[in-house]
């Protein structure tokens, strides 16, 4: 091949492989931004959850390996749970400390990570979740494409399309709009804020599953991957505008495309690290995002 | 020039003649009040807190004599270093109110700059610790500009994110093993030399709080916008702070380099970022000594986790490696959400009330 | 004596709504002037932009002959005007004294901490506001009337030459405004210049020789407050299409 075929070979990857990333980012900053523009919280424990998620989807699955079924359902109930706990026990009572909740958060994202190196059935080593998609890669232009990443990105933009009709015409959807506009005047319209809040919050669990189910499957769980999603989710919000579901979603493939960018044409390293100087970039320039509303102090 | 001063002593002095009657109360107050005030500051010595922390500062001091400790030792050098880890971070977030959660890179970097220098260079690990300090220091400067304007969660993940970034580069630089001279001191002569940094810098972090540009730091904490009212600089004084608060987390980075003998990726390890939180939290936010005090409980009980749990292999090995940061993490939440002024304040009520029961009052 | 406060063309806009809409007024030193208009008529956004908390987005200010439009508040600070707040502030973590002490430590208090004292120069002011006997004091514990008054000392301590009071009265009980009222007059008998705001007429038309009136952004009238108080617009912003006004 010569050099335009394999520049033309590698955008294609960027293309592909960056949708991925892509999808999989919007799903996760999506629930991210949903708590901070309702809530007004920042869950620091965002990326513990996604841990949690994948830890216990990677378990259930070694357990019952033939029925993928329980292990969806399993890790449903698990971060339900945790995110009802999360919002009963941490988010609510701490909710006017600034500095309380994003300790407590950050807490409870050590906490995470130290259980799942402790429990007496697991350790600290990387492993690799078993992938549930069978089925041989596409061929695509050249590209091995495995199947499971067609998965991913029309599952993430099935997800993605019906958290924007929901919010936009479901009543649960609207009352979530309300608090996140004003929450006083959320409240005295006989709406429940503080059960909106956990609601958003369960949502933001749900959405992490989600990616667990429909991207997880195949890749690594490691005790510290919660904090590079919670960066990864931070940059893109930060880019896209926080509370802004298109931003949001923007946001993920703009970096999903420069991270996978970067793999392929400088090198790996520097594919961490740009979302990263992203966020500094915009944090200093346009701290309200490409899409956000400027945010009134 | 001189104009002005007199200018401004003229108005000064008109404003005393027309306040005449509060004024005269006030001063006289004041004045009258001044050998008290002398008094108070010999008082201030025999209290009771003071009391507490030179008794600990005995049996800091003391506890080399006692036999077997020799292993223990180690421990506390290691505490000490975080002691000075936490107070920094108490400084910047306690006092000023700027949240980091990346203090660890200012740690990792001044141990690195240092080691680097003793390599090239050949200086004495006394220098590299605080030439590594200074590195650190502009390290901070480089993060604080962006940053100042940051409030709340976005200033606190955007230190993590740097501190996160200057960790990936790390992993892909080697370790290095340095040769310098600190550790092939007598052991007894290294626990001393660390106790005297960590006296030294947290009394200086202590002088400052209490001067009048730790008020300042502390308005801005309380109120930014009225500190701007109130025509301080507060950009400038954050800048002030984070300079203070990376130095001395430079020192301890610089010590725990010089203690180990080596630096890598693990110097720059988001969890002691972590730690610098948990401890400064526990001890209680806002009192810098607490910070030593919630160093001493992590090490202390780590250790006892260690000697638990160890033994009996296996898995419990990993819940003596693991055990100590995930109970701090749900120590830490407790205290958020229960104690938030940390457990050292009303601990040290609690045992002034005891000590007072006890002598009779 | 001479022009303290030039402010010429002022507007302020947030997205649509134009809070502030092409002000201009000029203020001399040594004057004691009221700023009214009724709720959300822009009083607080124009002193925010004078003492600097916003940029306007057309028009300038000068300060004895100085154009400050823009600067940072510190600065503006610095060169010789305070405020106070309409929703009272204070540093809730320290004393009175320090709560006052910040502000003398400010570039401008400096010049007269470094030769009296900091604690000398703080307590003072304290006291010429009466509270120096609470002086060790949170200001959390503090009733909303000493709150106006801590205001005050804060703001006295950078030492300005003018000072703006936004809405001081707001919340007070009767006694507690004749308080503030003497102390106001006290530091008119200094040769303060004042510039205070509110939306209650009845305190500020007593009190004050001239008055500006702001309805909705727009500069309606500046004069003697009963020329003011029967002007159409005014009366017509505060009572609707309304009769007399006593």
């Amino acid at each position: 091949m010569n050099v335009i075929d394999q520049v033309a070979s590698d955008l294609f990857s960027v293309f592909l492989f960056g949708s991925v990333q892509g999808a999989v980012f919007s799903l996760l900053a999506l629930g991210f931004s949903l708590v901070y523009g309702v809530g007004g919280v920042m869950n620091l424990a965002h990326g513990g959850f996604y841990l949690a998620t994948m830890y216990t989807f990677y378990w259930c699955i070694k357990v019952w390996e033939q029925t993928i079924l329980m292990s969806i359902i399993i890790t449903l109930i698990v971060i339900v749970i945790i995110c009802i706990l999360t919002f009963v026990l941490l988010i609510k009572p701490l909710q006017h400390t600034e500095i309380g909740i994003l300790m407590a958060t950050f807490a409870l994202a050590f906490f995470f990570e130290q259980l799942v190196k402790v429990l007496p059935w697991s350790d600290n080593q990387t492993h690799w979740v078993p992938n549930i998609i069978k089925g041989n890669p596409i061929e695509l232009f050249g590209i091995n494409f495995p199947v499971r990443y067609l998965w991913t990105i029309i599952g993430a933009i099935i997800v993605v399309v019906i958290i924007y009709i929901f919010i936009s015409k479901a009543k649960l959807g609207k009352s979530i709009r309300a608090v996140a506009q004003d929450r006083e005047a959320a409240q005295l319209m006989g709406i429940n804020a503080n059960l909106i809040i956990m609601v958003t919050i369960i949502i933001s669990g749900l959405l992490v599953a989600f990616t667990t189910f429909l991207y997880g499957a195949g890749e690594e769980v490691y005790p510290s991957m919660g904090w590079g999603f919670l960066i990864q989710s931070f940059a893109i919000v930060v880019l896209g505008g926080m509370g802004s579901i298109p931003g949001s979603v923007l946001g993920a493939f703009i970096i999903g495309y420069s991270r996978t960018f970067c793999s392929y044409f400088i090198g790996t390293q520097f594919a961490e690290i740009f979302p990263i100087i992203i966020i500094v970039f915009m944090l200093v320039f346009r701290p309200q995002g490409l899409l956000g509303k400027k945010e009134v102090e | 020039m001189l104009t002005k001063i007199r200018q401004l002593l003229s108005i000064y002095k008109k404003s005393i003649k027309n306040f005449f009657p509060s004024l005269k109360a006030g001063t006289k107050n004041i004045i009258k009040d001044l050998p008290n005030q002398l008094n108070n500051v010999k008082m201030r010595i025999f209290t009771f807190k003071s009391g507490l922390t030179i008794l600990c500062l005995i049996i800091l001091i003391l506890f080399p004599i006692f036999p077997e400790t020799e292993y223990y030792i180690s421990i506390l050098m290691y505490a000490m270093i975080f002691a000075i880890l936490a107070a920094s971070w108490d400084f910047l977030v306690g006092f000023v109110g700027q949240i980091s959660f990346g203090h660890a890179m200012f740690f990792g970097i001044s141990g690195y700059s240092g080691a680097l220098l003793i390599q090239n260079l050949g200086i004495s690990w006394f220098a590299s610790i605080f030439l590594g300090a200074i590195v650190a220091i502009f390290l901070g400067l480089f993060i604080a500009t962006p940053c100042l304007r940051l409030k709340g969660p976005y200033l606190a993940l955007g230190t993590q994110a740097f501190a996160l970034i200057l960790f990936n580069l790390m992993l892909s630089q080697k370790e290095l093993n340095i040769t310098q001279s600190f550790t092939d001191l007598d052991y007894i002569l290294q626990y001393f030399i660390l106790m005297g940094f960590m006296i030294i810098s947290l009394s200086i972090m202590l002088i400052i709080v209490k001067s009048k540009l730790g008020t300042i730091f502390k308005s801005i904490r309380d109120d930014q916008i009225c500190a701007d009212a109130s025509g301080i600089n507060t950009t400038k004084y954050k800048l002030i702070a984070f300079i203070i608060s990376s130095f001395f987390a430079g020192i301890a980075g610089g010590l725990y380099m010089v203690k180990i003998s080596s630096v890598s990726y693990g110097n720059f390890l988001p969890l002691y970022s972590f730690y610098a939180i948990i401890m400064a939290a526990i001890g209680g936010l806002g009192t810098i000594t607490g910070a030593a005090v919630g160093s001493f409980i992590f090490f202390i009980i780590q250790e006892i986790f260690s000697e638990l749990f160890s033994a009996s292999g296996g898995q419990m090995e990993a819940f003596a490696n693991y055990g100590p940061v995930l109970v701090f993490a749900l120590f830490l939440i407790l205290v958020i959400r229960f104690a938030d002024q940390g457990i050292m304040k009303p601990a040290v009520e609690r045992l002034k009330e005891l000590f007072d029961l006890l002598m009779g009052r | 004596m001479g022009m303290i406060l030039e402010v010429k063309n002022l507007t302020k806009k947030y997205g649509g709504l134009t809070a502030v809409n092409d002000m201009s007024f000029e203020i001399m030193r040594g004057e004691f002037i009221g700023l009214i208009g009724p709720n959300g008529a822009g009083k607080t956004t124009l002193f925010n932009v004078i003492s600097g908390f916003e940029k306007p987005n057309s028009g300038s200010i000068r300060f004895d002959g100085m154009d400050i439009t823009g600067l940072k508040p510190f600065r503006i600070v610095n060169l010789g005007i305070s405020r106070t707040f309409q929703l009272v502030r204070s540093f809730r973590y320290l004393t009175t004294l320090d709560n006052v002490s910040v502000a003398c430590l400010s570039q401008r208090g400096k010049e007269i901490s470094n030769i009296v004292g900091i604690n000398n120069y703080a307590s003072t002011l304290l006291a010429s506001v009466g509270l120096i006997d609470k002086a060790r004091l949170p200001p959390v514990i503090l009733p909303h009337g000493d709150l106006r008054r801590l205001e005050i000392a804060k703001a006295l301590g950078s030492n300005p030459q003018l000072l703006l009071l936004d809405e001081p009265f707001s919340g007070l009980s009767h006694e507690e405004a004749e308080g503030i009222i003497s102390l106001i007059n006290k530091l008119r008998e200094e040769g303060l210049t004042i510039f205070i705001t509110g939306h209650v007429l009845r305190e500020l038309m007593n009190l004050v020789p001239r008055v500006i009136a702001m309805v909705q952004g727009k500069f309606v009238i500046d004069g003697p407050p009963r020329e003011v108080a029967n002007h159409k617009l005014v009366l017509e912003a505060y009572l609707g299409r309304g009769e007399g006004f006593a």
